[in-house]
């Protein structure tokens, strides 16, 4: 391991902590109400990262028998004893919320969109599920949406504390001395790099690799993705931990959707329609999938087959067609979640989007076909097809549930969707102290990472676990680090 | 203060009351009267623009909704607030469906919908309208449910 300590310090902490989401708040408060003095380490202009335009949504067990559910839906690629610390400290999060001064609620929606977040779990038929509850921070829509919620919570809990942040302050490597020791990080302010001593030990919690499109291509499995969350999230946890000679885990796992992507704008946006009236088809015009029955977070497994013959992903782009009713029913972009939510406004009925060109129309299937690249022909045979299943209220083709089948009539629309992130799952490997790992399973000493970073999911995913994740591993993160005896 | 009661309608569906629950919401939003431009909020709370046919014209009417009472799969409720013509028309009613269990794995659905807030004048002028939507919207649901069980 190279050995870089400055010769002198611009700053000195007793925790430093990189990234100020979700898990670098929890990481930073919880070491600082045992006695740390903590520093926050933010790329950004503004805090927040993807726990702020998520879904807001949190995990909180019902029982232990979670357990059996994670450990079935992690295939074996997380220990059972992180899983294990997991559920008992995840059964605490709505407590510790209370202590920290606000609330939760139930989330219970109603399921009205395709595809929408749902209440309870999202791989049902496994043994444990009903125990998955998802709570959010107590408030009304006049007070924010479940994110915007949660983010004024857990910033006002660094704020009350006065524990100092440094934004618009990339951390740019880890210090390492020749015990093999993290004592310390250099970071970039102003231009200026700046050294800062951690006497107990550094937290990494600056997010995946969502907007680093060479990690995308190599690791992840459909291609090309976009992302709907934050920009800042560039890989940059992951090479700091791979200098210092960390292990990576879960680096091909990730919650992807299908969205929208204008060249005007760095993030993607969300997709859904409010009716039953669309269907989705390949570049070729091709129907492949039950649209209705996709997990939301796992767009990307009807996306990523790959046709060997042509060497392309013909379900990348796929197109989603759709008619007048489904056209008129409400915005196919909302804005519940997204890092374009606060920059553009869908027009309620898509109108503004057809001008942009964002959503093309045609008379007949045909006319469509012929403004998308496709041919007529196939189209046409696709939507005759389609309505012919619709009408018999069976979908013999790919089992799409008769409540969610309905003719689509002319004039059609049509919009090109991508897969994209919500996020992504790898990083640094960890133990269930939050330790960082080596590759030969030793603790890297005084460094630890929580939250997306690394997380612990490593197969398929349940909704709401990266935040439930991100407090819960924050939490030990943030007690260990100040545990630490200071080696200066 | 007790609302005024619009329109009640109960029916039995030959589907679980879990089969029930999953169908039930995208069911109000495909049969309700003249739902157009729908937009969700947070899942719990939505906006749309009604079209709704009164006194010989056509009206677009703001709506703004809200689920409470949620209690998987048994009872919720919808909160609506209605408004337009400019102001004239302001209601707010609340919308109580429960589903429970009946023999043979069927499940009893009861609607249940009341005006609250409507001042005297509106009354007097539109709890009629109401309540011919509110039976109309029942009987929608009642036949979707029916079809799709």
């Amino acid at each position: 391991m190279k050995v870089n300590v400055p010769e002198k310090w611009d700053r000195e902490f007793d925790v430093v902590v990189v990234g100020w989401g979700s898990a670098g708040t929890a990481a930073a408060v919880t070491a600082h109400d045992q006695g740390a003095k903590v520093l926050i380490l933010e790329k950004m202009a503004n805090g927040g990262g993807n726990s702020a335009i998520c879904g807001g949504n949190i995990i909180v067990p019902k029982g232990k028998e979670f357990l059996e559910y994670l450990d079935t839906l992690s295939f074996k690629t997380t220990e059972r004893e992180i899983l294990e610390t997991f559920v008992a400290e995840a059964l605490k999060n709505g407590d510790w919320i209370r202590q920290m001064g606000a609330d939760v609620q139930v989330f219970r929606p109603l399921e009205v969109a395709y595809p929408t977040m749902i209440a309870g779990a999202g791989f049902p038929q496994v043994r444990g599920a009903e125990n998955v509850v998802k709570y959010n921070i107590k408030g009304t829509p006049e007070e924010g949406k479940p994110s915007q919620r949660l983010w004024k919570f857990l910033s006002g809990l660094v704020a009350k504390r006065g524990i100092e942040v440094l934004t618009a302050t990339p951390a740019q490597e880890l210090v390492s001395n020749t015990r093999g020791e993290i004592i310390g990080v250099i970071a970039q302010k102003e231009g200026k790099r700046i050294s800062i001593k951690a006497r107990r030990g550094v937290i990494l919690t600056c997010g995946g690799y969502e907007n680093d499109p060479w990690m995308k291509w190599d690791y992840l499995p459909v291609k090309p993705l976009y992302f709907l969350g934050t920009p800042g999230n560039t890989g940059d946890g992951i090479r700091m931990a791979q200098k210092i000679g960390a292990d990576l885990w879960h680096m091909t796992r990730l919650a992807c959707l299908i969205a929208f992507k204008a060249p005007e704008f760095e993030a993607a946006f969300w997709v859904a329609f409010l009716s039953e009236g669309f269907l989705f088809v390949d570049k070729y015009g091709r129907r492949f999938v039950n649209e209705a029955g996709i997990e939301i977070h796992e767009y990307y497994k009807e996306l990523s087959h790959f046709d060997v013959e042509k060497m392309e992903y013909p379900r990348v782009p796929l197109w989603a067609i759709f008619d007048e009713q489904t056209r008129k029913r409400g915005p196919l972009s909302r804005g519940t979640a997204g890092y374009n939510r606060d920059l553009y406004t869908w027009s309620l009925d898509n109108t503004v989007e057809m001008k942009k060109g964002w959503i093309l129309q045609g008379k007949t299937a045909a006319e469509l076909a012929a403004k998308i690249s496709m041919e007529p022909k196939v189209l046409e045979q696709t939507l005759a097809r389609y309505n012919h299943l619709c009408k018999a209220g069976k979908d013999e083709d790919y089992g799409r549930p008769r409540e969610d089948l309905r003719p689509l009539e002319a004039p059609f629309y049509a919009i090109q969707l991508w897969p994209a992130l919500i996020n992504t799952q790898g990083g640094p490997r960890r133990d269930k102290e939050s330790r960082v790992l080596d590759p030969g399973g030793k603790p890297v000493p005084r460094l630890y990472a929580a939250g997306e970073l690394g997380s612990i999911w490593g197969f398929l995913y349940q909704g709401a676990c990266n935040i439930g994740e991100a407090l819960v591993f924050g939490r030990i993160a943030g007690k260990n680090a100040a545990a630490e005896k200071p080696w200066a | 203060m007790a609302g005024t009661n619009l329109a009640e309608r109960e029916f039995i569906v030959n589907a679980t009351p879990d089969r029930v629950w999953r169908l039930i919401g995208k069911v109000i939003f495909s049969v309700l009267p003249g739902m157009e431009s729908m937009e969700i909020l947070d899942e719990n709370n939505f906006r749309a623009l009604l079209r709704v046919k009164m006194m010989g014209s056509e009206w677009v009417l703001k709506l703004k909704g809200e689920m409470v009472d949620i209690s998987p799969p048994e009872s919720f409720s919808v909160r609506l607030l209605l408004e337009g013509l400019g102001g004239l028309v302001k209601a707010d009613q609340k919308v109580a469906f429960a589903m429970a269990p009946v023999e043979g794995g069927k499940t009893s659905v009861v609607c249940g919908a009341t005006a609250e807030g409507m001042g005297l004048l509106q009354k007097a002028f539109l709890t009629g309208q109401a309540r011919s939507f509110a039976r109309q919207t029942f009987e929608a649901i009642e036949k979707r449910l029916k079809e799709l069980a």
